[in-house]
């Protein structure tokens, strides 16, 4: 196959675990101060998928985050992954954008870099407004094509398959352009011991706030409450008097007949 | 005309934000205006349902995606300037409404699933960390924008069809870049989850594929549907991605849901929130899924589903 050579972009997030979020009982709000972060697993499909169309293809990804400064830790990890370089748009102010601001960042920051393609996660692990992605590609005034499972360029075409509600839609727009992936479109790779060491000599190019235009939030939340799920909480043991019983229950609560 | 504005893919999609639509244009007493993808018939059966004037956007061509509509959509709101506009939340619908946001500079509430107007102001609900908490938000920009999750609301019914309305048609479009080179339907109907009465669901702690038999069989003798969790149907590949629960796949609300062999991650229990019983079968006492079940039983689901099945079959013979 001919090489093309593509400047890929991948954008990712430094997300909170949400295995790690506990709740205050008292006020049903959430506790943050211990949770540790990870890159948003979303975002994996979208540095594994970059740096496997530039492997095929030729060139090189760039892996882009914008963050507050604690994620800076996320950079080794996104870098093992692959990626030649690394973007870390970093300010104190940035550590909860809604997606536009978000999004508003990542333009002004890649606006002057070259690029054939921009490849983001369906959604954030953390918000998951599945935003960021088109409102970029609007910024940067390139064509988009949201939830791709796949991904092949012809020349200066790229060709994806993309989910619609009613199956698979396949289309194809011209280079530069934006995508944003699915799960399903690769399995990242796991970074070895040789990526990890490797990721530490790769370049990181920092952008802060103030080399930036401010960007002004249209959304103000009112309240963030943990979600709760009051239920029975009865528990059966498998035998067989305890599954007959679980059976009438069933037929009590109406709910088969 | 500014008010309340919707926009869906689908007639289906749009008989549902017409309810929740009107309702908000009654609580501002501003009118509402609903746009119908390329069919005047559908635009037509809108004002029949209530909208006070609807859009009509022109028949695309063969390769023009639904997105080729954005610049139109974008350019109409920015002349009239509505105060809420709300989108279906199909895949492309939240493709449409995050371009659209970003073209007015505005701020979008993704994948409402209540809103309210609060001082004039429309107060919306969302899930945050993959349903462990509930964001409430208010947009302070216009128009204040939200997606709506497909089913969220019931379809409007109250037909009157000597209602009348402004119907205004919009000039054909002209292509963007992106160019449809083919479609390929669902391969097969799997049925739609979201409607089902009674859902058997299953996870890893199924084996092998040939075992979804046993929960097909307790499926069928419940008269339920089947479905699954994540890994099962993308890791795996063992029933379509439509029939998927949780986070990224579909939100239910059943009767009764049964899970098979599933651990309870918040990602798949977001989706099951409102079934009205929730049962489960694991093996292990110490999952999480027991703390939100009603009913749950510990023990192997390959002892258990069997005997269940051979149980209300009995029962059924009666
Ligand atoms: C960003 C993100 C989004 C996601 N979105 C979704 C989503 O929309 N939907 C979704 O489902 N998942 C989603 N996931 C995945 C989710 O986190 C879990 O990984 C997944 O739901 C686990 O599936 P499971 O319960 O089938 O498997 P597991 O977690 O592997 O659980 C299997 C369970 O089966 C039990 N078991 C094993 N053998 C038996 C037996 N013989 N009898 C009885 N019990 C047995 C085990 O005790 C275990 O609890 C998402 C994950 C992420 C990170």
């Amino acid at each position: 196959m001919f090489k093309i050579s593509l400047n890929i972009i991948a954008c990712f997030k430094w997300v909170v675990d949400h295995e790690d979020i506990k709740v205050n009982p008292e006020t049903n709000e959430l506790v943050l101060d211990r949770a540790g972060y990870r890159i948003s697993d979303y975002d994996r499909f979208a540095i594994e998928e970059a740096v496997a169309l530039s492997e095929q293809y030729g060139g090189s990804t760039t892996a882009v985050t914008v963050g507050f400064p604690a994620a800076k830790k996320s950079l080794k990890d996104a870098l093992a992954r692959g990626p030649e370089k690394a973007i870390f748009i970093n300010d104190p102010a940035f550590a909860n954008l809604e997606p536009s601001q978000t999004a508003a960042i990542l333009a002004q920051s890649i606006n002057n870099q070259e690029f054939d393609l921009i490849i983001c996660g369906e959604g954030s692990g953390d918000l998951y407004a599945q935003q960021v992605g088109p409102r970029l590609a609007e910024h940067l005034n390139i064509p988009c094509a949201s939830f791709v499972r796949k991904i092949t360029i012809e020349g200066r075409e790229l060709i994806a398959e993309r989910r619609v509600d009613e199956g698979i839609e396949i289309i194809s727009m011209p280079l530069p352009a934006l995508v944003t992936v699915l799960p399903e479109i690769n399995s990242p790779r796991v970074p070895g011991l040789k990526d990890t060491l490797a990721a530490s000599k790769k370049p990181v190019v920092e952008i802060t706030g103030s080399d930036l235009e401010e960007t002004v939030p249209c959304l103000e939340t009112v309240e963030i409450k943990a979600t709760t799920m009051e239920r029975n909480c009865e528990k059966f043991d498998a035998n067989e008097d305890d599954l007959k019983r679980f059976v009438e229950v069933l037929l009590r609560a109406g709910v088969i007949d | 005309m500014a008010g309340v504005w919707v926009f869906a893919e689908n007639y289906e999609h749009g008989l549902e934000l017409l309810q929740i639509g009107r309702s908000l244009a009654d609580k501002t007493g501003v009118e509402l205006t609903a746009f119908a993808c390329g069919d005047k018939e559908v635009g037509q059966q809108y004002i029949y349902y209530g909208a006070h004037q609807v859009f009509i956007l022109p028949p695309l061509a063969e390769d023009q995606p639904l997105e080729t509509y954005v610049p139109a959509i974008a350019e109409v709101a920015r002349q009239e300037d509505p105060d809420i506009f709300l989108f279906a939340a199909t895949l492309r619908g939240k493709e449409i409404a995050a371009r659209v946001a970003a073209r007015l500079n505005t701020g979008l509430c993704s994948e409402c699933i209540e809103l309210d107007i609060k001082d004039n102001k429309l107060e919306m609900k969302r899930v945050l960390y993959g349903g462990a908490a509930l964001q409430t938000i208010i947009c302070k920009t216009r128009p204040q924008m939200a997606t709506i999750p497909v089913h969220t609301f019931t379809s409007v019914t109250d037909l009157d069809n000597t209602r009348q309305g402004i119907i205004k048609e919009f000039d054909p479009i002209s292509s963007t870049p992106v160019k449809v080179r083919d479609r390929q339907p669902r391969a097969q109907e799997s049925g739609d989850i979201t409607r089902s009465r009674v859902l058997v669901c299953v996870g890893r702690g199924v084996e092998k594929e040939e075992d979804l038999k046993l929960a097909r069989e307790l499926a069928e003798i419940l008269g339920g549907d089947l479905a699954c969790t994540r890994p099962i149907a993308e890791e795996l590949h063992w029933m379509p991605q439509e029939t998927y629960i949780g986070l990224s796949g579909q939100t239910v609300k059943p009767e009764l849901y049964i899970g098979l062999g599933i651990s309870g991650q918040i990602q798949h229990t977001t989706g099951i929130r409102d079934s009205r019983i929730i049962c489960t079968i694991n093996k292990d006492e110490d999952a999480p899924i027991f703390k939100i079940s009603d009913y749950g039983i510990v023990g192997d689901l390959y002892k258990v589903v069997p005997f269940l099945s051979q149980e209300l079959a009995r029962l059924k013979k009666k």
